[in-house]
């Protein structure tokens, strides 16, 4: 039977073969959110608050529905009420009540038969509002004079006497704080901002959903959740989950930014209302800017003790976050990554999230750690330079491992913090000598990772060959990991899997592709679906030999006598037992429902080489370097693709990337021209490390490896342009305007 | 209009009754032809990248910014089209898959064509031919890698057939359709029948590459009203040199002005590797570029360094005027109805010229502050300035404070910067989304700087950083 240590060799696992869907991919055939299209179809568009803040007095929509070819104008008024907790923020955000709470709030929605008809339709529509106060960045939403966003949204946690737009508070933290400052040589303060940024994935929201008067529905999505999208959609239109079919589409990215409902279950109300014909809706890339699930943005204070050694001896954290008109900013799991990569002895966090006049904010890839590492690693990196130390053997000194007691309260298992560390000290990049204007910048960074409800189904075929039913959508090549895991599991050949991600009607309920989780999860619960399999093959094989079960074992892909005292018996191959399951007792499955634990912590570490123009302050990167632990590596060229996007995206956010608002609370960037995620020339060609401190939680070791990536770059890139500059920049992003300033007030003026 | 054009090497006949219907709308929705992307609809992307080939070869365009009339007699490849009719990879689609250059997939149609277009084109300056091409998870390394594994190998078969000399593509008629045409788009042949149409319905809106005028139909939804087409008539794509003197048709796309200066202005021709993204330059005029007025378009402040006298043109008249002339206040320029931009002409030669780009990223990027600066130096005297800006004012202006300043100072660092406060009196910048007015004015001595440290030998580098 199948063992479950951790193998030190493998037939498959560690190989790079070509995905399953590459071909789709390079022809165009991979159908994504807007690819589909179904007879009677009408086409969706919605109206959106020009305003950040506006009572809504009137909505008319007679003109627009007197427009030939308008079938159906939907508004709150369509929605059930009633609703409460995060079901009636859902519904709040999916479309506005009685105030539109930021600039791209939907107010009402049109379906037509075009989409131009659709689009006219919406400037038919006469809304009437009465334009409110608004407040859009985090400290002046907490000042006494800031309008209140939401009176009595905050929860029981927010102390008295703070302003009503602070809705959660936090505070946690161990050990002796003034004893830790005490024992410190060099105690440091310094504030540090990011603002929000958007995940930026090029596929823009799209759906296709149709909803009968009989509350029987079907919806195809682009979506890292579909069971979210079915609950969330259900719980706002008053439906039933069961009746409410969710299939994911190929989906064009997400990153965290699909895993909640946006225009979803306005197609839904719209074909409700128009007599259940399938609606289509796709956003425009100013709608995903405008009305989607940026980041948080965040305004920290960290406090540092550090002794002449650079030993830690205390650290203190302030957040204070905005993740739009809704409670829900990532606060708290910024602050327990804030210092989760050192073993400090006294720590002590402090967090609000606070209510402005922006879009509800979504997930983006480790949600909360890049702030915490920016504002974290980048004083930690002012002290080595004020100590005259190094900065890696300063973190190579701290460095949590097994056994760590971490600074949010688990006890870390198997890591590879210190293992990425040397691996990073021994890269040839670190031996590259810089030239004038150019400087080297480092930081660790790290994410909790995540395991999740998750349910696969896996049936032998007819031929033995093998297909497993996932409900995570592949974003990055999870269903090649998939493939890989189960096809070493049952020794057979990887082409002869096939991993389909099915829609919510295949499956038990399964948490999105998120937290980094879906090689990992899914990947387990296939590996465990595959032995439930093997032990049935196996069953039949001793069935057919006459002998116990128990004295049958699996090796390459065939049923084998355990021993000598078994018998013998020439090996059953898996399509031998698959050819005749029909007469031994029927189809031969798998299968694996769990709410799966045994994640492993990932982290990493990120060098970057950069050179400065002093007179234009644009940054440019010259080398850049991810070390971080996979655990196990099941298709190392998707770990490193994940290593280089995170790099990427965490670059992007850096240097460039922002979200701009106007006087009057309006976003001013909402296009790719004016956002600047990074282009080709951006971006050097972005080396990886793979360490392996494979995780026991897992069959094969896999930690996942989706999000740390993006929590370095923001402080390596900091600490590199102060290496470069002399200048320190304590603000994001660092855009030239922004850099040449600080490198003028550093000179003097 | 009847239009008829190859669709990945089959002859497509199409009626159009919408002129401003775009190829992308047209291909996703009508042919439901889904592999082309919609990522952005205003070009920034790059998920919509088709390949159009005519005589002037093969390019990689955005279809969000085509209007079906724009493919009349050309032929079209989506990437349906790339592979081969029988399934065949072409070998960039093959090395795609093999270096995984794919995570999520959905920008990857578009970066098949634009490497399939620049693969036939012999072009291997990965950089910049993607530079319009987002691609969110990968940080384009296993892209690049794609791309250069497939460089060697030869250009697929099927492809060479769109060329036009093949059989397939001379259509036996091409309507051109000026003469008796009653709707509301013609697409002339000539630049007398363009003329002589605008002068008729001087309310039309002529169409060039449709690269600004693109977001007005799909973002602002406007109805255009009638259309003239431009980019049929050969003799305004044409670049003359006699007497000295180098004349631009207005509809030479950037692409080619980019190539056609790399000999007289190169110093012109490396900031045009810089203006919008490969997809932008092969649609984009400069006839477009100087009629928009746009304050901050990459095309005319060199223009005007360089001397330039615009043509303009209504019915048989022409005038002429100097470029700087043209432009008389924000988006406000001296054109009369019926009147187009027909040409402009520089000089061949100007050794004293340079061009410099401020924006916060190298590639497409709008610019802050955009400079030229053409300064004759005779026995360490400076006897001639030309400098205009971009970004600086509501239009594209010549800083002539700054040129009286310079004008008879000795050529020297200290006599340069004894100069630059005269850039206050040409130029009272803005604050907005891109920079400050501080940022600006800092940016604008800075070229002047530059231009010192460039034109004196300095051995460091005054040009942007490159990795």
């Amino acid at each position: 039977m199948a063992k479950d240590e951790i193998q030190r060799t493998y037939r498959l696992i560690g190989t790079r073969p070509d995905r399953p869907d590459g071909l789709d991919k390079v022809t165009g055939r991979a159908r994504y959110g807007a690819d589909v299209s179904a007879p009677g179809m009408l086409h969706g568009a919605v109206l959106r608050s020009p305003h950040a803040h506006a009572r809504i007095l009137r909505i008319d929509a007679s003109k627009a529905l007197a427009l030939p070819g308008v079938k159906a104008v939907v508004t709150r008024a369509d929605f059930p009420t009633g609703l409460t907790g995060e079901d009636w923020n859902l519904q709040e955000n999916t479309i506005a009540g009685e105030v539109a709470l930021y600039d791209g709030h939907a107010v009402a929605a049109v379906a037509a038969t075009s989409r131009l008809i659709a689009q006219d339709a919406l400037r038919l529509i006469a809304v009437d509002y009465e334009i409110l106060p608004h407040v859009t960045d985090v400290d002046a939403a907490m000042r006494p004079d800031a309008p209140a966003i939401r009176p009595g949204a905050a929860d029981h946690s927010v102390p008295e006497g703070l302003h009503p737009n602070v809705v959660k508070y936090i505070d946690f933290g161990h050990g002796d704080l003034e004893a830790g400052f005490a024992a410190a040589d060099l105690v440091r303060e310094q504030s540090y901002t990011t603002e929000a940024t958007h995940q930026g994935y090029i596929e823009p929201h799209a759906c296709l959903g149709q909803l009968g008067a009989d509350g029987k529905g079907e919806m195809w999505v682009c979506t890292q959740g579909h069971w979210y999208i079915r609950r969330m959609a259900a719980a706002v239109l008053g439906i039933e989950a069961a009746q409410l079919r969710v299939t994911p589409s190929e989906i064009g990215g997400g990153f965290g930014g699909k895993t909640t409902i946006f225009i979803e279950p306005l197609a839904l109300a719209l074909s409700r209302k128009a007599g259940g014909r399938p609606v289509k809706m796709v956003m425009s890339r100013a709608e995903v800017f405008r009305a989607t699930g940026p980041t948080a943005s965040a305004a920290m204070k960290v406090r540092i003790g550090m002794k002449k050694d650079g030993t830690l001896t205390a650290g203190q954290a302030e957040f204070r976050m905005q993740g739009g008109a809704f409670p829900g900013a990532p606060v708290s799991s910024a602050l327990y990554c804030a210092f989760a990569s050192y073993a400090i002895p006294a720590v002590a966090h402090v967090g609000y999230d606070v209510l402005t006049n922006r879009p509800k904010c979504a997930a983006y890839r480790a949600p909360g750690s890049p702030m915490a590492a920016f504002a974290v690693e980048s004083l930690i990196d002012e002290m080595c330079r004020e100590l005259g130390l190094d900065p890696l053997e300063v973190r190579l000194k701290n460095a949590v491992r097994e056994g760590t007691k971490s600074s949010y309260g688990p006890t870390y298992g198997p890591i590879g913090l210190v293992q990425s560390l040397q691996a990073a000290q021994a890269h040839p990049n670190l031996s590259v000598p810089l030239g004038p204007n150019q400087g080297r910048g480092v930081a660790a960074g790290f994410w909790f990772n995540h395991g999740g409800e998750t349910s696969v189904s896996l049936a032998i075929g007819e031929d033995g060959t093998v297909t497993v039913s996932v409900g995570t959508p592949d974003i990055g090549g999870s269903r090649a990991s998939i493939a890989l895991m189960t096809a070493e599991t049952l020794g057979i050949a990887y082409e002869n899997v096939r991993v389909n991600v099915v829609e919510t009607g295949a499956l038990g309920v399964n948490e999105p592709t998120h937290g980094s989780r879906a090689t990992f999860a899914s990947g387990k619960a296939a590996v465990i679906a595959a032995r439930h399999a093997i032990a049935e093959m196996c069953r039949r094989a001793a069935a057919a030999w006459g002998i116990d079960p128990e004295a049958v074992d699996w090796q390459d892909g065939a049923a084998v006598p355990a021993g000598p005292n078994a018998g013998k018996f020439p090996p059953m191959p898996i399509a031998e037992i698959a050819a005749r399951m029909g007469s031994t007792g029927g189809p031969i499955s798998g299968h694996h429902e769990v709410t799966a634990g045994g994640v492993g912590a990932s982290f990493g570490v990120h060098v970057v080489d950069v050179e400065v123009d002093p007179e234009t302050g644009r940054t440019t990167v010259l080398r850049y370097l991810v070390v971080q632990d996979a655990g196990r590596a099941i298709h190392p060229a998707y770990v490193e693709g994940q290593y280089q996007g995170g790099a990427a995206q965490g670059i992007g956010w850096a240097l460039n990337e922002e979200y701009i608002h106007d006087a009057e609370g309006r976003l001013l960037n909402p296009v790719f021209l004016d956002y600047r995620v990074p282009v080709a020339s951006d971006l050097p060609m972005i080396d990886t490390v793979i360490v392996e401190v494979p995780n026991p939680g897992h069959p094969y070791g896999v930690r996942g490896v989706g999000e740390t990536g993006i929590t370095p770059p923001l402080p390596a890139l900091a600490n590199a342009i102060a290496a470069a500059t002399g200048a320190r920049l304590r603000s994001l992003p660092m855009s030239p305007p922004k850099v040449l300033a600080a490198i003028r007030a550093q000179r003097g003026g | 209009m009847n239009i008829s054009f190859l669709l990945n090497g089959e002859t497509t006949h199409v009626t159009v009754t919408d002129p401003t219907r775009t190829v992308l709308d047209w291909l996703r929705e009508d042919r439901r032809l889904t592999g082309t992307k919609e990522g952005c609809n205003e070009g920034d992307c790059g998920a919509c990248t088709v390949m159009i080939t005519d005589e002037g070869g093969s390019r990689a365009l955005n279809a969000c910014l085509l209007f079906l009339p724009q493919i009349h007699g050309k032929a079209l490849r989506t990437v349906e089209g790339i592979a081969a009719p029988d399934g065949q990879l072409h070998p960039l689609q093959q090395a795609m898959i093999d270096e995984h250059a794919s995570q999520c997939g959905f920008c990857t149609p578009g970066f098949v064509v634009s490497l399939a277009a620049a693969h036939l084109n012999g072009r291997h300056d990965h950089d910049d031919i993607l530079a319009g091409n987002l691609c969110r998870c990968t940080g384009y390394a296993p892209i690049i890698r794609a791309a250069r594994a497939a460089q060697s190998a030869p250009a697929p078969d099927w492809l060479l057939k769109d060329r036009p000399h093949a059989p397939a593509f001379g259509f036996a008629e091409i309507s051109s359709g000026v003469r008796g045409q009653t709707a509301p788009a013609v697409l002339p042949e000539t630049t007398d029948d363009l003329a002589r149409a605008y002068l008729d319905t001087p309310d039309a809106t002529l169409v060039a590459g449709a690269t600004d005028l693109g977001l007005w139909v799909t973002k602002d939804l406007r109805d255009l009203g009638p259309l003239i087409f431009t980019n049929r008539c050969k003799d305004l794509c044409q670049i003359t040199e006699k007497k000295g003197e180098i004349t631009i048709g207005a509809g030479v796309t950037i692409a080619a002005l980019r190539a056609a200066m790399e000999g007289p202005h190169p110093a012109f021709a490396s900031l045009l590797r810089r203006f919008a993204s490969e997809q932008i330059r092969q649609a984009a005029t400069i006839g477009g570029n100087i009629a928009n007025g746009s304050p901050i378009g990459d095309g005319p402040p060199a223009l005007i360094a360089l001397g330039a006298r615009l043509t303009l043109r209504r019915g048989a008249d022409r005038r002429q005027m100097p470029l700087e002339d043209f432009f008389l206040d924000y988006r406000k320029q001296d054109r009369r109805p019926g009147e187009f931009v027909e040409s402009v002409t520089i000089p061949a030669t100007a050794p004293g010229l340079a061009c410099y780009k401020l924006s916060k990223r190298f590639d497409q990027d709008i610019s802050a502050v955009c400079g030229a600066i053409n300064l004759t130096v005779e026995r360490d005297r400076i006897t001639a300035a030309r400098i205009a800006f971009g970004g600086m004012a509501g239009t594209p202006k010549r800083a002539r404070a700054l040129e009286a300043a310079l004008t008879g100072a000795l050529w020297s660092e200290a006599a340069i910067t004894a100069a630059l406060p005269a850039l206050a009196d040409d130029f009272t910048p803005m604050d907005d989304l891109r920079a400050s007015a501080d940022y600006r004015m800092a940016g604008a001595r800075a070229m002047l700087h530059r231009y010192w440290l460039e034109r004196s030998g300095a051995t460091v580098s005054v040009l942007e950083v490159r990795a």
